[in-house]
């Protein structure tokens, strides 16, 4: 029998196994190529972009999830008709009593099961077992899970965390007969003969539901193994658990789902078995549990209600970095994945999403591809506040609280961050602070700190330098488009205080393209790591402040792309409830810009070859996953290196993926943001360029942290300090960081 | 569904008929166009020397089995007592598709009663076959002819290609609880058009 042991537990053990990582990789790059082909297939097939494919699907949804009571009566009334039973039930509790006493009156002790979350969400299988019953998963991957007596880790690929070594070794356990690890049929079919005794013995089998068809009264059930064909035909009794909010209005509804559900989930067109049951079959009984388990508290909660358009099809766990890492076990409860940290707290309470949902490093890739345009980054951060103010979060959480509030007041943090600066200087090199081998070499906090050399905290902050009159004049372009127009420069709390060099390159590069550059005195900080840690009240006032610093009309530019993405998409967000207080956000949010889009989109475009010194050395860029899969960026720093700089850039691999700073998440979870780093510099290795360009400045910190305690040879460099360099007559002090 | 004018050029197929070719053999299965059952019992019974016919299609078509027989094989159709037991080592079936999606390459059974079920599920090797007439282009066109049945119990499956899983590191094995290989004959003979009367 299998129990979810504690998030700790789980996320620990999974950081024990290497083979979990490793595993993980492997699978979520094969995933990406598959996927992504099997979308642009049906793109052209179509003649419309994913985009305008999910959102049709998503209004679908929506429409039932608006108020699904008349279509649930719909369906029922079908299903009955068809000769079906339906029976709504509140709780997990309810349901698996219900299907126990059905058992029983059939006088059956054996049940073969189709694959089905539900029954994973209600822990039926733990329930049957203790009423001195047999539940047989017949999925391949489930099957395994219950001889290893795990649950599952993904939602589709619910045995991925396992390396076929283990699952050699567990069958010849099982089945008391060799395996050798790479004959993969070979387990197959032994999964095949001794499941078919299973499925001829049965007389009750169970399913889950893809989708409740209210026009029929049918059940749309896909499959590729053909197990699942199995257990809903050949028992005497067949079982459905579904959530209530499975339904859709039609059967051209389903196929508008089946057509993003293989691809997203597999790659494949169509799953190889695409069933729609409608009733029993002649001679047979069907019993349809549809659960509500905490969905209506969802749907009546427009933070979180588009969740439940979720068709389980895991892609949001495919491209999840932290998953990658850790999987579904410790990134997830019953639940995997980016959809996991949303429903877990209304299906299994708030203390089983707490430790989960503080994996998230909030890169967004997962709305990127959900097939159902689920919004779950901004979900996820609902949940975390849920989470810090339920005290859930511990004592972390409570720290977090704290440094966060006091954040909040600027002359603190300026008198506090000085005195940092002054006292470690004994310790700043090239950037860094040199902290002592006896601390990171070994020892208990080794593994916690080791991985990344802390950036330096310079005495001077940018905002000093950057003083009206204290910058000398930078060398001005021959083509200036910015001439004579006023801009304020955003300087961004980290870089102001640990990375200097950047807002002062920004500053430079903006001054000789003709601008007229000022620093609001007021500025501080954007919200965004308060938001991201959940005290969205904390987020709010800074949101607030900075609106009020940068309230004179003139153009916003920072080079810092995460505060744009706040400035410019959360913060509208997190001031809806005041239309008001909406439209001034909005209003500044039309005119700030990160560095490379005034550069090359804004009023600051420069002409091609401007920024070319002649340089050839070759470059590579991270792009900042923010600014891919919020803001929608693509290639423009890579087309801006090469057109206006003249640089070569080499590919990086996954370049949008995040490279594990994530904001909170690598100080409450250092292990899980270094193993991200490490695919990220892996990554890096493959381009064998020595120059390393991104533009958001805790990558950069995080990554320069990164290169140094690994020693490699990279040099990390905000666009801007690479470009400041090609400035005609660049000073010697800007050619050395 | 389609223009019966399809019948007339078996040879130079429609591109609709191309496009499900091109998807049937993406999802594994084999394709082939033939005139006329004759061709499937051959296909059928150079493949096993039991072949099982599902019970719907057996009252259709109740000439295959003497024609299953005439190729020196026996045709079990199972009966409603147990009709796992009559297929179970049976390692060939035919069974007839309402219609074949060219969109995705699948053919639509449908398959209430547990006899004509357990032919397509226990069978090694399962022979699907279609009638060019019923082709069609979406999988918009399969569900019509799901809302056209009118919430009536029933069991319609799309079948797209042999059992597979990738569960395991997911790495890709043909044939699982269902079928390890598939083939899917499209009938555009001129006696297909006379036979489709009856199915």
């Amino acid at each position: 029998m299998s129990v979810i042991r504690s998030f700790g537990e789980r996320y620990a053990t999974a950081l024990a196994d290497p083979d979990v990582r490793a595993g993980l990789t492997a699978f979520q790059r094969g995933w990406r190529v598959s996927r992504d082909a099997a979308i642009a297939e049906l793109e052209a097939q179509e003649g419309r972009s994913f985009d305008e494919l999910r959102a049709e699907l998503a209004a679908i949804k929506d429409g039932v999830l608006a108020d699904w009571e008349p279509h649930l009566d719909t369906f029922t009334a079908n299903a009955t008709a068809a000769g079906a039973e339906v029976v709504r039930v509140a709780t997990p509790g309810e349901a698996n009593a219900l299907i126990t006493e059905r058992m029983q009156a059939a006088g059956a002790d054996l049940m073969v099961k189709g694959k089905s979350m539900v029954s994973e969400e209600m822990g039926l299988n733990s329930h049957l077992e203790a009423a001195g019953m047999t539940p047989v998963e017949t999925d391949l991957g489930e099957w395994i899970l219950q001889l290893a007596e795990e649950t599952p880790s993904h939602l589709v690929m619910p045995a991925i965390h396992k390396r076929k070594e283990v699952i050699a070794e567990l069958f010849e356990r099982v089945l008391e007969r060799p395996f050798p690890p790479d004959d993969i049929d070979r387990m197959v079919k032994a999964a095949r003969t001794e499941l078919r005794e299973r499925f001829l013995a049965s007389s009750v089998g169970l399913s889950g539901a893809n989708a409740l068809i209210t026009e029929g009264g049918s059940i749309l059930l896909v499959c590729n193994e053909g197990n699942n064909r199995m257990s809903v035909a050949l028992p005497k009794l067949h079982v459905v658990t579904a959530g209530i909010e499975k339904l859709l209005p039609t059967y051209a509804d389903a196929m508008k789902q089946v057509r993003l559900l293989g691809r997203s989930a597999t790659g494949q067109p169509i799953t190889i078995y695409t069933n729609f049951l409608t009733g029993p079959r002649p001679g047979q009984e069907q019993l349809i549990v549809l659960l509500d388990n905490g969905r209506t508290a969802m749907a009546e909660d427009p933070d979180v209600a588009a969740a439940l358009r979720c068709i389980r099809c895991g892609a949001c766990a495919d491209v999840c970095p932290p998953y990658g890492v850790v999987g579904g076990h410790a990134f997830g409860h019953v639940y995997t994945g980016a959809i996991g940290l949303v429903n877990t707290s209304f299906h299994h309470g708030i203390e089983a999403a707490a430790g989960p949902q503080s994996l998230c490093v909030s890169c967004g890739a997962c709305a990127t591809v959900c097939p159902v345009e689920i919004p779950l980054p901004v979900q996820i951060l609902e949940i975390r506040e849920n989470v810090a103010r339920s005290g859930e979060s511990g004592t972390a959480g409570r720290v977090t609280r704290l440094a966060l509030r006091a954040f909040q007041h600027p002359t603190l943090v300026d008198l506090g961050l000085r005195a940092v600066g002054v006292a470690t200087t004994p310790l700043r090199r090239d950037g860094v602070t040199a902290l002592p081998s006896a601390l990171t070499a070994r020892g208990p906090l080794a593994e916690r700190i080791g991985w990344r050399t802390p950036p330096a905290v310079p005495a001077r902050p940018a905002r000093d330098t950057l003083r009206h009159g204290r910058l000398e004049e930078p060398p001005r372009l021959a083509e200036q488009p910015l001439a004579g127009r006023k801009v304020q420069l955003f300087l961004q709390c980290v870089s102001d205080r640990m990375a200097p060099d950047i807002p002062i390159a920004a500053a430079k590069l903006l001054r000789a393209a003709g601008a007229q550059v000022t620093v609001p005195r007021d500025q501080h900080c954007c919200g965004l790591p308060a938001y991201d840690s959940g005290e969205q009240d904390t987020a709010r006032s800074m949101v607030r402040q900075t609106m009020a610093a940068l309230a004179d009309g003139a153009d916003v530019v920072t080079p810092a792309s995460s505060c744009l993405a706040m400035i410019g998409h959360d913060a509208p967000y997190l001031l809806r409830g005041d239309v008001a207080e909406v439209e001034r956000a909005q209003e500044l949010a039309g005119r700030t810009y990160d560095l490379i889009s005034y550069l090359t989109s804004g009023p600051g475009r420069l002409p091609a070859g401007s920024l070319d010194d002649g340089d050839r050395t070759p470059v590579t860029v991270h792009r900042f996953c923010q600014a891919s899969n919020t803001l929608g960026r693509t290639d423009a720093i890579e087309s801006f290196l090469r057109d206006v700089a003249g640089a070569p850039v080499v590919p990086l691999p996954e370049a949008s993926e995040c490279c594990g700073f994530g904001g909170s998440t690598s100080v409450r979870n250092p292990e899980l943001s270094s193993g991200i780093l490490d695919r990220k510099l892996g990554c890096v290795d493959r381009t064998e360029a020595s120059v390393l360009i991104t533009d958001n400045p805790g990558c950069i910190l995080h990554l320069r942290g990164g290169v140094h305690a690994s020693g490699r040879e990279v040099e990390v460099l905000h666009l801007a300090e690479y470009l400041v360099r090609r400035l005609p007559g660049a000073t010697s002090t800007d050619q050395e960081r | 569904m389609t223009d019966r004018t399809a019948h007339d050029t078996p040879v130079a197929a429609s591109p609709q008929r191309q496009l499900l070719r091109t998807r049937v053999e993406a999802a594994a299965s084999t394709y082939q166009e033939v005139d006329g059952w004759e061709q499937v019992s051959a296909h059928a019974a150079a493949h096993g020397d039991r072949v099982a016919i599902a019970p719907s299609l057996h009252a259709a078509q109740p000439a295959l089995a003497a024609s299953l027989e005439a190729h020196g094989c026996t045709a079990v159709v199972p009966g409603t007592d147990d009709p796992a037991a009559d297929v179970a080592d049976v390692p060939v079936a035919i069974v007839a598709g309402v219609l074949a999606v060219a969109e995705t390459g699948s053919v639509l059974v449908s398959e209430h009663e547990l006899a004509d079920r357990v032919v397509t599920m226990l069978c090694k090797r399962l022979l699907q076959v279609v009638d060019a007439a019923d082709v069609v282009d979406r999988l918009e066109d399969a569900a019509v002819w799901l809302a056209a049945r009118g919430g009536r119990a029933g069991f319609a499956s799309l079948m797209t290609g042999p059992s597979r899983t990738a569960d395991i590191e997911r790495s890709l094995t043909i044939g699982v609880q269902g079928p390890d290989e598939v083939d899917v004959f499209v009938l555009v003979g001129t006696d297909a058009a006379t036979e489709e009367s009856t199915t």
